[in-house]
């Protein structure tokens, strides 16, 4: 366990492949992290604790918690899951028809929703007794391979392949709120959910972040805009990194961004402004959370594969302490009212 | 800081840039290559995970059906179940506590290695192949540990043959070194080798270190090379041997290219020997140049014929050669200076000779001039002595040779002066001659006979007496001329060592007696009668200028200072003959000189 102030205290016993997912949990500073070495483990991140690792059919692409006793895995193997901490064991939820790529629990709905690279979106029931027949809520088909889901509220938000941005409402599964397409030109990596539940971030591979708002009226639409991040300039030109991460501070609103260059950026949307940045980690940043008090930060600094099988840096998780200062958003400063 | 705002993004996108398409769906391929790689190992599981299901299946199916018979109660059922539920788990559990402690020890034991590795790789400077975190890439613990072994095992070989290429440089290094310090090579042993410097950069640096110690080496070859070269032109030019010189100097200089010796001390004798001979050379070229000159000027001096010239010719060209220039094998040898010294000696004495010559000849032609100009010359110069003195080397011949130029100059200068004068006298000698025949012949009773050559006689002594009546005149002027000369001059005219002035003098003296000795005997004869035979013989006989002279017709102007040389000599009677006694009087010693004359 390495002691370095500016990118955070490394969490021991990292997993043995890349890091797909970590997220802290809501109720405590318990962390989950599903990895390509097909396990998924849980922290005790300011303890620095090892609290368990579930063991998996193939790599594991996302998780999340359901409470501090349980959460939710979503696999390679096709298979969504179960996770229950205490007891350590598993099962499993239901299965999709090729690699699960994203899961979420709505507590809204109390269901599990699960996005795939089958082109579908699926709803569970967790509280189902037995059986994945019995747990599926429903099928819904999208357009592309789901790369990305956000919640927020009653607003579930998707990202596919190809560009496309579904809107759902919670309650009203059956079509989409909302076709959009990305304001983006390239190929979307993450979406995130304004905590104010206004809108979402989106980025892309291409260094942006494209701040869009749900509200269709004109004036909102107004508001949105997209900015460049991520980007090493070198001889005159840009080199841009997929921005692979987006972390909304829970209190403040601002969010963090975490790219294949290896930095976090800390961004106050509403004053477009940049806060702060971290120092470079030693691989791209995969992942990012923050607590639930906003306290914490968790950096999983992992190869994404980007460039294929190569040598690179060891994965490893960061667990820093934020400062105000870096996540505090900054208002423009007005101009002195006449006396 | 602000964002960097791209409006352009705020309009909608309708076209799709393929590229990016490509791009991702090349992403998308890696991705599922990268899944499938995970999941092949995940399949094996399913078989497994099938395996015992099927077992399971089956086993509870048959337990099933036993407690149908049996009738269990669900309940029991149930804890039966569970029981073998926890006893299932225990049975696992223990399994996988074993694998998971195969996997701390074998975790220790990665660490041990890499441990090592990184030891070994820090002594050569090198970092090792794969990145230190040994659980990544999905390797096994067993997959890493075999990894880690294999690389120490390379490594090692690395080492161990990294560790040979520093003792082989190490050993060149020494070789080379100790060639250059001139430290016999004994057999050393191997060369400590610093075994926590293994590194790649030690290497070269110690390579670099043998490239410059045998660029030094090299160097100092080279040098070698081009003394021994000078000096093998030197021995050469000054006629000595090579080998044996080199061998003097230094015995390994003799041998092959690889054997010779390269310190120092080996160097500075050779530099310093080369650079004796060239001084010698030098030295032997001066002198040559030297010898050379002076055989030139013997040459011209003497003239010497080409044939001779021709035996030296090629040696005489290199008369104005620069130290450089002269290269011919043996052109400066001790034996080629000795042959020169020598012809020089034979030369010089062959001038010695000529100068003899030259002296004689020289000295001859200035007593033949003093003789012609009847200049009387100091002795010493054309004195016998002189050539004693010369061939006793006593005295240089060139000296005497000077000596005789400049007298001869000095002679000549002066006999051109006096021409005209000597002319004169000589004039006046052949007069006085005339004038003492006529003496003589007037002396002579027999003059009128006739006889064979009487008129001849006749005819020369009326010529004598028209000469004799000229004398006066003659002196007269040959005194003024002489003492005009002796003005001018500042010095005595000297006739053969006699002033002439004096001579002149003396004659005129003498003249002047012969005169009244001839008046007195006239005075003497008046009285005697003798004079109408005088008177006879004269007008008989073509008028002679001395019968006016002696009868008074004719007057001669006589003065009292003119001698008439025709007087009879008092002292002793003439009987018939004309020659005279001869006597040591100043009468008698001008006719001896006028017989010498003759």
């Amino acid at each position: 366990m390495t002691m370095v102030p500016s990118i955070g205290r490394q969490i021991s016993n990292s997993p043995a492949d890349g890091i797909s997912n970590l997220r802290f949990s809501n109720h405590s500073d318990h962390l989950l992290v599903s990895s390509w070495d097909k396990n998924v483990r849980l922290y005790d991140a300011s303890a620095d604790s090892f609290r368990g690792e579930f063991m998996h059919g193939g790599p594991v692409l996302d998780c999340c918690f359901h409470d501090d006793s349980s959460g939710f895995s979503a696999c390679a193997d096709n298979k969504v899951r179960r996770l229950v901490f205490n007891v350590g064991k598993e099962d499993i939820l239901g299965k999709h028809d090729a690699p699960v790529r994203c899961v979420e629990y709505s507590y809204a709905a109390g269901q599990v929703i699960t996005g795939s690279w089958d082109k579908t979106l699926k709803c569970w029931d967790p509280r189902g007794a037995s059986g994945p027949e019995h747990t599926l809520v429903g099928t819904y088909q999208q357009t592309e391979r789901v790369y990305s889901l956000s919640l927020v509220g009653n607003r579930l938000v998707v990202a596919t392949a190809g560009r496309h941005v579904n809107i759902y409402d919670l309650r009203n599964m059956s079509q989409p709120e909302q076709r959009r397409e990305s304001s983006l030109k390239y190929q979307t990596r993450c979406v995130r959910c304004y905590p104010n539940g206004t809108g979402y971030a989106l980025s892309s591979v291409e260094g942006r972040v494209a701040m869009e708002f749900f509200d269709l009226s004109e004036a909102t639409q107004a508001k949105k805009y997209a900015f460049k991040c991520h980007r090493k300039s070198e001889a005159g030109r840009d080199i841009v990194y997929p921005v692979n991460a987006i972390a909304f501070h829970p209190i403040y609103g601002t969010f963090a961004t975490g790219g294949c260059d290896g930095f976090v950026n800390i961004w106050d949307g509403n004053n477009k402004k940049r806060l702060y940045q971290y120092s470079k980690y030693r691989s791209s940043v995969a992942a990012l959370s923050f607590s639930r008090d906003g306290r914490l930060l968790a950096v999983a600094s992992s190869y994404t594969f980007e460039e294929g099988e190569k040598q690179h840096e060891p994965d490893a998780i960061y667990v820093r302490s934020v400062n105000e200062i870096e996540v505090k958003p900054k208002p423009k400063a007005y101009p002195k009212p006449p006396a | 800081m602000d964002f960097c705002i791209d409006e352009n993004i705020l309009e909608q996108v309708t076209r799709v840039v393929s590229d990016s398409n490509n791009e991702e769906n090349e992403w998308f391929e890696r991705l599922l290559c990268r899944q499938k790689g995970v999941q092949r190992m995940s399949e094996s599981q399913n078989a497994r995970v099938l395996r015992i299901e099927t077992m399971y299946a089956s086993l509870l199916d048959e337990l099933q059906m036993a407690w149908d018979e049996v009738g269990e109660m669900e309940e029991e059922r149930e804890k039966t179940m569970l029981e073998i539920e926890n006893e299932c788990r225990e049975v696992y559990k223990r399994k996988i506590d074993g694998v998971k402690e195969e996997m701390t020890r074998l975790r220790h034991a990665i660490a041990d290695s890499e441990a090592k590795l990184m030891s070994i790789c820090s002594a050569m400077g090198e970092s090792p192949l794969y990145g230190r975190q040994s659980e990544q890439s999905g390797r096994s613990l067993k997959e890493e540990m075999g990894r880690i072994l294999q690389q120490i095992e390379d490594m090692q070989k690395r080492k161990s043959e990294r560790r040979n290429q520093f003792i082989q440089v190490l050993c060149d290094i020494q070789c080379v070194s100790d060639e250059i310090n001139g430290r016999s090579e004994d057999i050393s042993s191997d060369p400590e080798v610093d075994e926590s410097d293994l590194s790649l950069r030690k290497l070269e640096e110690l390579h670099r270190q043998l490239y410059t110690l045998q660029e030094q080496k090299r160097t100092r070859l080279r040098q070698i090379q081009d003394h021994l070269r000078n000096l093998e032109s030197l021995c050469l030019v000054l006629g000595l041997d090579f080998r044996q010189t080199a061998f003097q100097i230094h015995p390994s200089l003799v041998e092959s290219e690889g054997s010779k010796c390269i310190s120092n001390e080996a160097l500075n004798q050779l530099a310093s020997s080369v650079q004796q001979l060239y001084e010698t050379k030098i030295q032997r070229m001066q002198d040559l140049q030297d010898l050379l000159m002076t055989m030139l000027e013997y040459w011209n001096l003497m003239d010497t014929p080409v044939e001779e010239q021709q035996r030296f010719r090629n040696i005489t060209s290199n008369i104005a050669a620069t130290v450089s220039e002269i290269t011919e094998p043996n052109s400066l040898s001790l034996e080629l200076l000795e042959q020169v010294r020598t012809e020089l000696c034979r030369l010089e004495e062959v001038k010695w000779s000529k100068m003899k010559e030259l002296v004689l000849k020289k000295r001859s032609e200035l007593q033949e001039i003093c003789r012609k100009t009847h200049i009387v010359l100091e002795p010493d110069i054309v004195d016998e002595n002189v050539m004693e003195a010369i061939e006793s080397g006593e005295v240089n011949p060139e000296n005497i040779l000077e000596q005789i130029e400049l007298e001869a100059a000095k002679v000549k200068e002066e006999a051109l002066s006096r021409k005209d004068i000597l002319e004169k006298v000589e004039k006046w000698f052949s007069t006085r001659e005339e004038e003492n025949w006529l003496e003589e012949y007037n002396q002579d009773e027999n003059r009128y006979n006739t006889g064979k050559g009487t008129h001849l006689i006749l005819k020369r002594a009326e010529k004598a007496r028209i000469l004799v009546n000229k004398i006066p005149g003659m002196v007269e002027a040959l005194v003024s001329k002489t003492a005009a000369w002796e003005s001018e001059r500042k010095a005595e005219f000297l006739y053969d060592g006699c002033r002439l002035l004096s001579m002149l003098e003396e004659y005129t003296e003498l003249r002047q007696e012969r005169e009244q000795e001839r008046r007195r005997k006239r005075d003497q004869k008046k009285l005697q009668g003798q004079l109408p035979v005088e008177q006879e013989a004269i007008t008989g006989s073509n008028t002679s200028p001395l019968k006016p002279a002696a009868s008074g017709k004719k007057s001669l102007k006589v003065t009292t200072n003119k001698r008439v040389a025709s007087v009879s000599l008092p002292q002793t009677p003439r009987p018939g003959s004309p020659q005279s006694a001869k006597s040591n009087t100043p009468q008698s010693r001008l006719s001896r000189k006028i017989d010498q004359r003759f």
